[in-house]
C-alpha cells in the first residue's frame, strides 16, 4: 500500500528569478496517516516552498519536478481544477500570520462555511451549523464568539483559531501549518500548538509542521527534516536527530536557539556571559550557491571534498535508528550532545 | 453603526452650510448691482432704489444670507432675475434632464471601469492588461466635449441610430428621452470609465497579493472564484472614494456637456444664468450643486460601512 504523502525528488525552480538555480532540490518526504512531520530551517531554506508545491499553489513562474503523490497520486500530474478538489478538502494549510489570513470584509462564519459549500455541497444553514461546531471545537465557543463576528474583532491568537477551523473544516487528511505560532505572544504559541496536537490525534489527520523552532519540533513532532538552501541536511526520528545532531548545519541550529543556553552553563569558564551563538555568514543567494555542499562556506567541520560536489542524503547507519540521515561528509560522531554542543559553538566563533 | 451614521450626518450639514456661506459672499462681494442689471444703465435711481427695496438689497448682508438660506430649507431658491420665474420651477425641470443624465453615465462608467479593472488585473503583464490599459490610457487623455462630437459623428451623423442633440421630454416618452441621452451620457462615462478602470485595477493587483487571497486558494478556490469572492469586495473601498471624488467632475461635465449636446438641464442653465448675470439663479444653482457633490460623498462613506466592516463595527472584543 502506498503512503499517505510520498514525494520523491521534488524540484523547483524559478528559471526568471534565480536563472537554472533550483530553489528546492531533491527533497524527499515519506508520510503516514497520523504522522507528524516537523520541516525546520532559517528562512529561505525552502520549508514554505515545499509546502506552496504540495499545495500546488507556487507562484506563478515556478516550475516543479519529480513527484508529489498522494494516495499515490501524483498531484504535480493534475489539473489545477482537480486540484481545486484536493485543496481544503484532502489537503489543507494553515498560515503564518493570522493577522492577515482572513479576509477582513467577510464574517468569520462565512470564512468558514466557504469551503464546505464548496467541497461537501451543504447547504447555507447545514454549512453554518458545521461552522458553529467547529468554532467551537477551536476553542471559540458560542455566543460571544458568534459566526458574525468579523476578523478585526478577534485577537491574533482567537484569529489563528479560525484559520485552523477552516483548514479542518472538511476534514483533511494532510493539514499543513507554515509557521503557525510564529506570528503569536508566546504564552498563545503554547496554546495553539495543543489544539492542533488534538486536533491531528482526533482526527487521524497527518501533520506537517514547519517552523524554525527546533523546541516546537522536539516537542510535537515524532520526525523531522533539516532544510538548508533548498535541500534536506538531516532527517530521521527526531528523538535520534536531536541524540546526535549529525549535521554541522543541525547544530549550528541547536546553539543558536535559546534552548541550547538551558544546556549549558550561563558563563564561559573565563567568566565571561555566554551568548547565543549565531552561525557565521549567511544563507547563499540561490543564484549564487557554492558548488559544493551550500553549508562549507559556514561550516566549521568542512574540508575540500565538501566544495567538490553537494553530498546526498545518505543514512548513517547507526543500529535501531534506520532511517536517520544526513548530506554530509563528515558528519559530527555520534555522543553526548550537550557539550558537543558547546564546542560547535565554540569552534563557531 | 448609529454612531458613524450620526458623525457623517452632521459633517453633512455642517459642510453644507460652510458651501453655502462661501457662495453667498462670493457672489456679495461681486461687482454688480442686480437691480442695476435688471433695469440698465439708463434706469433713474429712485426706481433704482424701490427695485433694491422691493429684491430686499438694500437689508444688512448678514439679514439677506439667513433670508436666502432660510428659504433654501422650505424649498424657496429665490426668483429667477431673467425669466421672473421662481429658481426651484426652473431646477425642478432641468433636473429631470440632469439627474437623470448624470445617474445614467455614472451607471455606465461603473458598468464598464469595474469589469475592465478587474479584467486587466487578472491578466496583468499580459496582452488582454496592456491593450486594456492602453486604451484606458488614451480614454484618460481625451476630453469629453471632444468625444461627444465624435459620437455624433459615428452614432447620430453616418449611423443615424441615437439623435444628434436636443431632449425632446419625458412627454415624448421613456424611450425617445433614454435615446437623446445616451450619447451625451457617454461622452461624459467613457473619460471617466477610464481612470475608474485603472484605479480598479491597481486596487485589485494590490489585494490579490493579500494572504488571505491564498487561505481563499488554500480552500479549493479556483483563481476566478478568489478574485470575485475575496478581491474584488476588498478592492472596491478606494474605487468607491474614486467615484465620489469623480462625481463632482461628472456635473462639471455636465455644464459642456449639455450644451454640446443642447440639452435643457442644469448644466446648460447654468451656464445660461451666468451669461445673463442672473445672479440669484446662479448662487442658488451653485449652492445646490454643491450639495449634491457633498451627499454624494456623504453616500460614499455610508457605502464604505457597508463595504468595511472595520468602520461600522467595534473593535476587538
Amino acid at each position: 500500500m502506498s503512503r499517505l504523502l510520498e514525494i520523491e525528488n521534488l524540484r523547483v525552480e524559478i528559471p526568471a528569478l534565480t536563472g537554472a538555480a533550483p530553489i528546492l532540490e531533491g527533497v524527499d518526504i515519506g508520510l503516514d496517516r497520523g504522522e507528524k512531520l516537523g520541516i525546520v530551517g532559517e528562512s529561505g531554506c525552502g520549508k514554505s516552498m515545499t509546502a506552496l508545491a504540495i499545495m500546488g499553489l507556487l507562484p506563478g513562474a515556478a516550475r516543479a519536478t519529480g513527484a508529489i503523490r498522494l494516495d499515490g497520486r501524483d498531484l504535480l500530474a493534475t489539473s489545477e481544477r482537480e486540484m481545486q478538489g484536493i485543496r481544503g478538502r484532502r489537503i489543507a494549510m494553515v498560515f503564518q500570520e493570522p493577522m492577515t489570513a482572513l479576509n477582513p470584509v467577510k464574517t468569520i462564519g462565512a470564512q468558514i462555511a466557504e469551503s464546505l459549500i464548496l467541497h461537501l455541497r451543504l447547504p447555507k444553514a447545514q454549512a453554518a451549523e458545521r461552522a458553529r461546531a467547529l468554532l467551537d471545537r477551536v476553542g471559540l465557543p458560542g455566543p460571544r464568539f458568534s459566526l458574525d463576528l468579523y476578523p478585526h474583532q478577534l485577537s491574533g491568537g482567537q484569529r489563528q483559531r479560525v484559520v485552523i477551523a477552516i483548514a479542518l473544516a472538511c476534514g483533511p487528511d494532510v493539514l499543513i501549518a507554515d509557521e503557525p505560532t510564529t506570528a503569536l505572544d508566546v504564552t498563545i504559541q503554547a496554546q495553539i500548538l495543543d489544539l492542533l496536537e488534538d486536533l491531528v490525534a482526533e482526527m487521524g489527520m497527518a501533520l506537517v509542521l514547519i517552523t524554525h523552532d527546533l523546541g516546537v519540533v522536539e516537542e510535537t513532532c515524532e520526525r523531522m527534516m533539516v532544510m538548508y538552501a533548498g535541500r534536506v541536511v538531516e532527517s530521521g526520528r527526531t528523538a535520534d536527530v536531536f541524540a546526535h545532531m549529525a549535521h554541522p548545519y543541525t547544530r549550528g541550529l541547536f546553539a543558536a536557539s535559546p534552548r541550547s543556553a538551558l544546556l549549558t552553563s550561563a558563563r564561559e569558564p573565563s567568566g565571561r556571559k555566554r551568548r547565543l551563538a549565531a552561525i557565521p555568514g549567511q544563507v547563499p543567494d540561490p543564484r549564487a550557491r557554492p558548488p559544493g555542499c551550500a553549508f562549507a562556506p559556514r561550516c566549521p567541520r568542512a574540508q575540500d571534498d565538501c566544495r567538490a560536489a553537494p553530498p546526498p542524503l545518505a543514512p548513517l547507519g547507526a543500529p535501531g535508528r534506520a532511517d536517520h540521515a544526513a548530506a554530509c561528509l563528515h558528519p559530527h560522531p555520534p555522543s553526548g550532545m550537550a557539550g558537543d554542543v558547546a564546542a560547535s559553538a565554540e569552534g563557531a566563533r | 453603526m448609529s454612531r458613524y451614521l450620526l458623525g457623517r450626518t452632521i459633517a453633512l450639514v455642517l459642510t453644507a452650510l460652510a458651501a453655502s456661506l462661501v457662495v453667498f459672499v462670493a457672489m456679495a462681494v461681486l461687482p454688480g448691482d442686480p437691480a442695476a442689471i435688471i433695469l440698465g444703465t439708463g434706469a433713474r435711481p429712485d426706481t433704482l432704489a424701490a427695485l433694491r427695496a422691493e429684491m430686499g438689497l438694500d437689508q444688512p448682508v448678514a439679514w439677506r444670507y439667513l433670508e436666502w438660506i432660510g428659504g433654501f430649507l422650505v424649498g424657496d431658491l429665490g426668483t429667477s432675475y431673467t425669466y421672473s420665474v421662481p429658481v426651484a420651477d426652473l431646477v425642478a425641470q432641468r433636473a429631470a434632464v440632469s439627474l437623470p443624465l448624470a445617474v445614467l453615465a455614472l451607471v455606465l462608467s461603473t458598468l464598464i471601469a469595474i469589469p475592465v479593472g478587474v479584467y486587466a488585473a487578472s491578466r496583468r503583464g499580459r496582452a488582454g492588461d496592456v491593450a486594456t490599459m492602453g486604451v484606458a490610457q488614451v480614454g484618460v487623455a481625451v476630453p469629453n466635449f471632444w468625444l461627444g462630437l465624435m459620437l455624433v459623428i459615428l452614432f447620430a451623423l453616418t449611423l443615424g441610430w441615437l439623435p444628434a442633440s436636443g431632449f425632446p421630454g419625458w412627454e415624448a416618452g421613456l424611450l425617445a428621452g433614454l435615446e437623446a441621452l445616451i450619447l451625451p451620457a457617454l461622452a461624459l462615462a467613457l473619460p471617466q470609465a477610464a481612470i475608474l478602470a485603472r484605479v480598479t485595477r491597481s486596487s485589485v493587483i494590490e489585494t490579490l497579493g493579500e494572504d488571505f487571497i491564498r487561505t481563499a486558494r488554500a480552500k479549493g478556490l479556483s483563481g476566478e472564484a478568489a478574485l470575485w469572492r475575496h478581491a474584488v469586495p476588498n478592492a472596491l473601498i478606494p474605487v468607491v472614494t474614486i467615484m465620489g471624488l469623480q462625481f463632482s467632475f461628472l456635473l462639471a461635465g455636465t455644464i459642456i456637456i449639455e450644451n454640446v449636446f443642447t440639452l435643457p438641464g442644469l448644466g446648460r442653465l447654468v451656464f445660461q444664468a451666468i451669461a445673463q448675470r442672473d445672479l440669484i439663479t446662479v448662487q442658488s444653482l451653485v449652492t445646490l450643486l454643491a450639495i449634491s457633490v457633498i451627499v454624494v460623498n456623504f453616500l460614499v462613506d455610508l457605502a464604505y460601512a457597508a463595504l468595511d466592516p472595520r468602520l461600522s463595527r467595534g473593535g476587538a472584543r
